[in-house]
């Protein structure tokens, strides 16, 4: 068996940063970043982007070097992608924060409101209702985070955390603020708005962890996929939710409707999660009637839309017999 | 003009610049009368003006492929002192029409309302002028490093005429 070597140079000074002789033909670019790693320990293995060209894109952990088109010395080109930081840990700190956040302006903390209004209670029924909704809204979150989602990628750049967070914490507290305000003003149409719009809350809720679920049970155990982007990606059908993420056949399935009725809007799109998301937030904004929640739901949707048109398009390009219908987030429409 | 690939402008920084002028002639200048007769408007709408007459030139005879050294060292220099005449100009503009703003409730909305929202433009404005403090430093520092590139670079290029 003929072994490789691999040279890895700097992609923008073209220094030489390290010499691997010895290389197993079947090594694979994951096998390749440890060994690099060794060398210079500041730069672990998430951090680094290895390319065939300085201005290329980046290798994927699971290339096998035989497969690769190089020759047996081999040139890889290195890219800092700066400290890195795990989904999970992401996902956790900037779900816990609204959860948190929202509390404290339903308690009326004292100087947020006049000391007056310290700990006292709003004596609006949809102010109390309002604030179960939005608590049971992240606190499913954080459990989806840790029994239910599959991150492949595993890490992300360190700065998104700083962004994520700020959007997620920051809109918390603005919308916080007005629902729990002394001087709220309940909806126009009464009881009956908030048992509607309340409906539409519950409802979405339960279709986004539907799909949810039914994206996680989509493959077998032992797979992982790249996900397209930065938003949730595949969700994998083991129950164990550390494995590391293991290479092997990267085949995905399209996603289909099951027995659970909240499923069939995949007939229509393909990230059915986002759908229910959006309306979710509308369901809260329509129930609240505040002006913020509903500008929040707007920014959610122009972002979680650009995500699934990305979305949409990796299907397409991947599954040639893709049904036709389905549109990215809404039905028929976008 | 860089978002149609005419000149090579980022998009970013170029729009930012719009609206900020923008914001400073509608929604400071125009919506507080009061402020119109001050010597800082005077001040930025000469800044602004010397500004753009020196960078259009520039872009037109850019285009022309024919760049008097002059327009192009204009407008790499001259910015040194317009920016900060320009910034000065627009803090001051903002600054003295807070009082009239503060006293008239002008664009702002009190809570209580039927859509539970409310927004200060007296905090609003002062907001504005405190993003100066970390905005304006980043593009004059830029400009400069752009400056220190180009008026090298031509340096250079005249030595093989």
């Amino acid at each position: 068996m003929k072994h490789y070597e691999v040279e890895i140079l700097d992609a923008k000074t073209r220094e030489k940063l390290c010499f691997l002789d010895k290389v197993e033909p079947h090594a694979t670019i994951a096998e390749i970043k440890n060994l690099f790693t060794k060398t210079h320990p500041q730069w672990y293995p998430a951090r680094q982007s290895l390319r065939l060209d300085p201005k290329g894109k980046s290798l994927k952990d699971e290339d096998v070097l035989q497969k690769l088109p190089v020759g047996t010395t081999a040139t890889l080109y290195f890219r800092d992608l700066g400290a890195q930081i795990s989904w999970v840990t992401v996902f956790l700190t900037e779900y816990a924060g609204p959860l948190f956040i929202y509390l404290l302006f339903y308690f009326r903390v004292p100087f947020i409101y006049g000391h007056k209004y310290d700990f006292t209670s709003s004596r609006h029924t949809v102010v109390h209702l309002a604030c179960i909704c939005h608590s049971f809204h992240y606190v499913k979150r954080l459990l989806e985070t840790l029994f239910v989602h599959r991150f492949s990628h595993g890490t992300m750049p360190l700065r998104n955390i700083f962004k994520n967070c700020t959007y997620y914490w920051g809109f918390a507290a603005w919308m916080a603020y007005y629902i729990n305000h002394p001087l709220y003003t309940p909806p126009t149409y009464g009881a009956q708005q908030v048992k509607l719009a309340l409906a539409i809350f519950v409802i979405c809720q339960l279709g986004n962890f539907s799909i949810h679920m039914a994206l996680r049970d989509l493959r077998p155990a032992g797979e992982c996929l790249q996900g397209a982007g930065g938003q949730l990606g595949w969700v994998r059908g083991s129950d164990f939710l550390f494995l590391p993420c293991l290479p092997g056949s990267k085949t995905r399935k399209i996603p289909y409707p099951t027995k659970n009725p909240f499923t069939w809007l995949f007939l229509l799109v393909s990230c059915p999660n986002y759908t229910y998301e959006v309306g979710s937030w509308i369901g809260f904004a329509i129930m609240t009637q505040c002006l913020p929640v509903a500008l929040f739901s707007l920014v959610g949707f122009t972002q979680m839309t650009i995500w699934a048109k990305g979305k949409h398009r990796s299907y397409l390009k991947e599954f040639r017999d893709y049904p036709p219908l389905r549109m990215p987030i809404i039905p028929f429409l976008l | 003009m860089g978002e149609w690939g005419i000149v090579p402008s980022s998009v970013v920084l170029t729009s930012f610049q719009v609206m900020s002028r923008v914001f400073l002639i509608w929604a400071v200048t125009h919506s507080v009368k009061e402020v119109q007769t001050e010597d800082s408007v005077l001040l930025f709408v000469i800044a602004w003006t010397i500004t753009e007459i020196i960078r259009y030139s520039f872009y037109t005879f850019s285009l022309l492929n024919h760049l008097p050294y002059l327009i192009k060292w204009a407008r790499y220099t001259l910015f040194i002192v317009l920016y900060p005449m320009g910034v000065s100009g627009e803090l001051l503009t903002i600054y003295a029409a807070l009082p009239f703003v503060r006293q008239a409730g002008l664009y702002s909305i009190s809570l209580p309302n039927k859509y539970n929202f409310s927004f200060d433009y007296y905090a609003f404005l002062i907001l504005i002028m405190i993003s100066y403090i970390p905005i304006f430093p980043q593009l004059y520092f830029h400009m400069i490093h752009q400056r220190r590139k180009v008026l090298s670079h031509t340096e250079e290029h005249k030595k093989f005429e």
